[in-house]
């Protein structure tokens, strides 16, 4: 398979499209027809080969690497469903948009709705990441689906809003509203909390590595014999980043249940 | 052929395709799993009467489990994917469900089983309903697992179990001089038997006397006792196969994933039987089959048997 390396050339004054900058569809042209490749820029377009210089080396999978920041390039790994993405920088919105395979990796920032709607695959943010990471598009029903997103700094508001599935583990700090309506899957944070985290929790687990400054008036303590499945979570964590990949099973968390204003089945598991 | 003077016949077990999954069950300490395992394996020695055969694989340490806890291993046997299915569903929710401490995951790896992969049997997703609401899903990396509040805290079981197409019915016939030489020969290959993975022998203890023939001559037994091998029709059934030395035959029935797996329990049980050999009161070592053109596993004696070690003759 073939590696594809883009190295920014310029950045453009506007926010560019990135949704057909996808490994397995590079590695079928040639560099001439890459650098051909129109990119959408709000009103306007620009092609490839204006933004990059595009070289070419051969590799195990295929694979899209970005040299330079690209801030300005939304929606990068969009509908990624195999192959690798590796920016070597930040990224704009929408990264790892409708992801349900393979791998990105960002090793800088990247902005708002990080994983939107990601369905499979792993992306990780060294950096930190902006609002709604995890969630939905405004107005639609279901946030992430499935997969593991990791960000190794701080995010932005509404952390996995409306999530239904997979991983979201946060090494840093999250903004207010984390877990806002959550519908299930797993969110752990290492960092602090912002206000309202839990909001609307419906079922799902909200893992917190240190205890927070206040508990949500609507969930309540959650009771004891959950040491089985601490066991089986602990265990899948183990792989991931710090702290989380330390967690002992031996050393059971407290457990709080909510929000009891909605369905009330979600669990705030504190280790610290 | 005479291994230690014990005459191996020249005939073949005649094995049929059956439908497996392997349960790992987990509790708290040894003594639970075993309990679960013992009660879910419990009045499944033949799929005449019992609708599956299981038993006890092996024991578990916590390293091999995936909670990290004591466990044991089970296998289970149908006729049918479908039957598996509702074995499976009954007897881990009458006794895994309901045994203090335990957790039930499926204990086959697609990716690395030599057995052909069948359809999965629901799991914790139909012994969910148990919950009656209360009950939460969970996926951790590709798994799911249910967990039903129960009374000692949360009964955790993952969704579904993998099934394969497995072989049933290996078998060996012990024919010796006494009882007691028959149950010493039969305790000790059942023993050898049980140190290898992938087999169960069902019956209890690992033994079966009451050895059976297809049909019978009455039209509601679909099967009927194996006259050519019970000792008191010696001279009397015109198909026995028995002289005047036997007194006693014991048969292993062999349940394994693959059949190779079944053919390796049966060389075992034969290398066991024969360390005893005749001096031991071993005189034959036989195979139940119907002709082979049942079953499509046919496990010829002599083949087994032709690398054990003993004094030939």
């Amino acid at each position: 398979m073939r590696t594809t390396t883009l190295r920014v050339r310029s950045a453009p004054g506007c926010r560019v499209g990135a949704e057909q900058l996808l490994p397995t569809g590079l590695a079928a042209l040639t560099v001439a027809e890459i650098a051909r490749i129109v990119l959408p820029a709000g009103n306007e377009t620009c092609a490839v080969g204006d933004l990059f210089d595009i070289s070419r080396t051969e590799g195990d999978v295929a694979a899209l690497v970005i040299e330079g920041e690209v801030q300005w390039l939304d929606r990068l790994g969009a509908n990624l469903a195999e192959g690798r993405i590796d920016v070597q920088g930040s990224t704009g919105n929408h990264t790892g948009f409708r992801m349900a395979g393979g791998e990105l990796r960002v090793s800088g920032h990247a902005g708002d709705f990080t994983g939107c709607q990601m369905s499979g695959g792993r992306l990780t943010v060294d950096g930190n990441s902006g609002e709604f990471a995890a969630g939905p598009l405004p107005g639609d029903m279901e946030g992430m689906t499935g997969g593991t997103l990791t960000i190794r700094g701080n995010t932005g508001a509404r952390l996995g809003d409306r999530m239904r599935r997979g991983l979201v583990l946060v090494g840093g700090d999250v903004g207010e509203c984390a877990a806002s309506r959550l519908v299930a899957g797993t969110i752990g944070i290492a960092g602090k909390l912002g206000p309202h985290y839990g909001y609307g929790m419906r079922r799902g687990t909200l893992l917190l590595a240190h205890a927070p400054a206040h508990m949500p008036p609507t969930f309540t303590a959650g009771g004891h014999g959950f040491d089985v499945f601490w066991s089986l979570m602990v265990r899948s964590l183990a792989a991931e980043i710090a702290p989380f990949s330390t967690l002992k099973a031996s050393t059971l968390p407290r457990r709080y249940t909510g929000d009891l204003a909605v369905d009330g089945r979600g669990e705030l598991l504190i280790v610290g | 052929m005479q291994i230690n003077d014990t005459l191996i016949d020249d005939t073949f077990a005649e094995a049929f395709p059956m439908k497996a999954t392997r349960l790992v069950i987990t509790a708290h300490t040894p003594v639970w799993a075993n309990h679960a395992a013992m009660s879910l394996t419990g009045f499944a020695t033949s799929v005449i009467g019992c609708g599956c055969e299981a038993g006890i694989e092996r024991e578990l340490a916590p390293h091999e489990t995936p909670d990290g806890r004591p466990g044991v291993a089970v296998l289970l046997f149908a006729v049918s994917t479908k039957e598996l299915a509702k074995q499976v569903e009954r007897r881990v929710g009458q006794c895994v469900l309901t045994c203090p401490t335990t957790a039930v995951y499926s204990g086959i790896d697609p990716a690395t089983s030599r057995a052909p992969l069948s359809d999965n049997a629901p799991l914790g997703s139909s012994l969910r309903f148990f919950g009656d609401g209360w009950q939460i899903a969970k996926m951790l990396g590709n798994t799911r697992y249910w967990r039903v509040p129960v009374m000692d805290g949360e009964f955790v079981a993952q969704e579904s179990t993998v099934t394969v197409k497995a072989v049933g019915g290996g078998n060996l016939l012990l024919l010796a001089r006494d009882m007691d030489s028959a149950l010493r020969v039969a305790e000790s290959a059942v023993a050898a038997m049980r140190r290898l993975p992938n087999v169960i022998m069902p019956f209890p203890g690992g033994v079966v006397r009451s050895g059976s023939k297809v049909g019978s001559k009455y039209a509601a037994a679909p099967a009927s006792t194996n006259d050519a091998f019970c000792p008191t029709l010696i001279g009397l059934s015109p198909k026995s196969e028995l002289d005047a030395e036997v007194s006693c035959v014991l048969e292993i029935v062999i349940d394994g994933l693959t059949d190779s797996d079944v053919g390796a329990a049966m060389t075992a049980g034969i290398t066991a039987a024969v360390v005893l050999g005749r001096a031991g009161g071993v005189l034959r070592i036989s195979a139940g089959n119907y002709g082979g053109k049942l079953g499509p596993y046919h496990f010829h004696l002599r083949q087994l048997a032709a690398g054990v070690e003993g004094r030939r003759a």
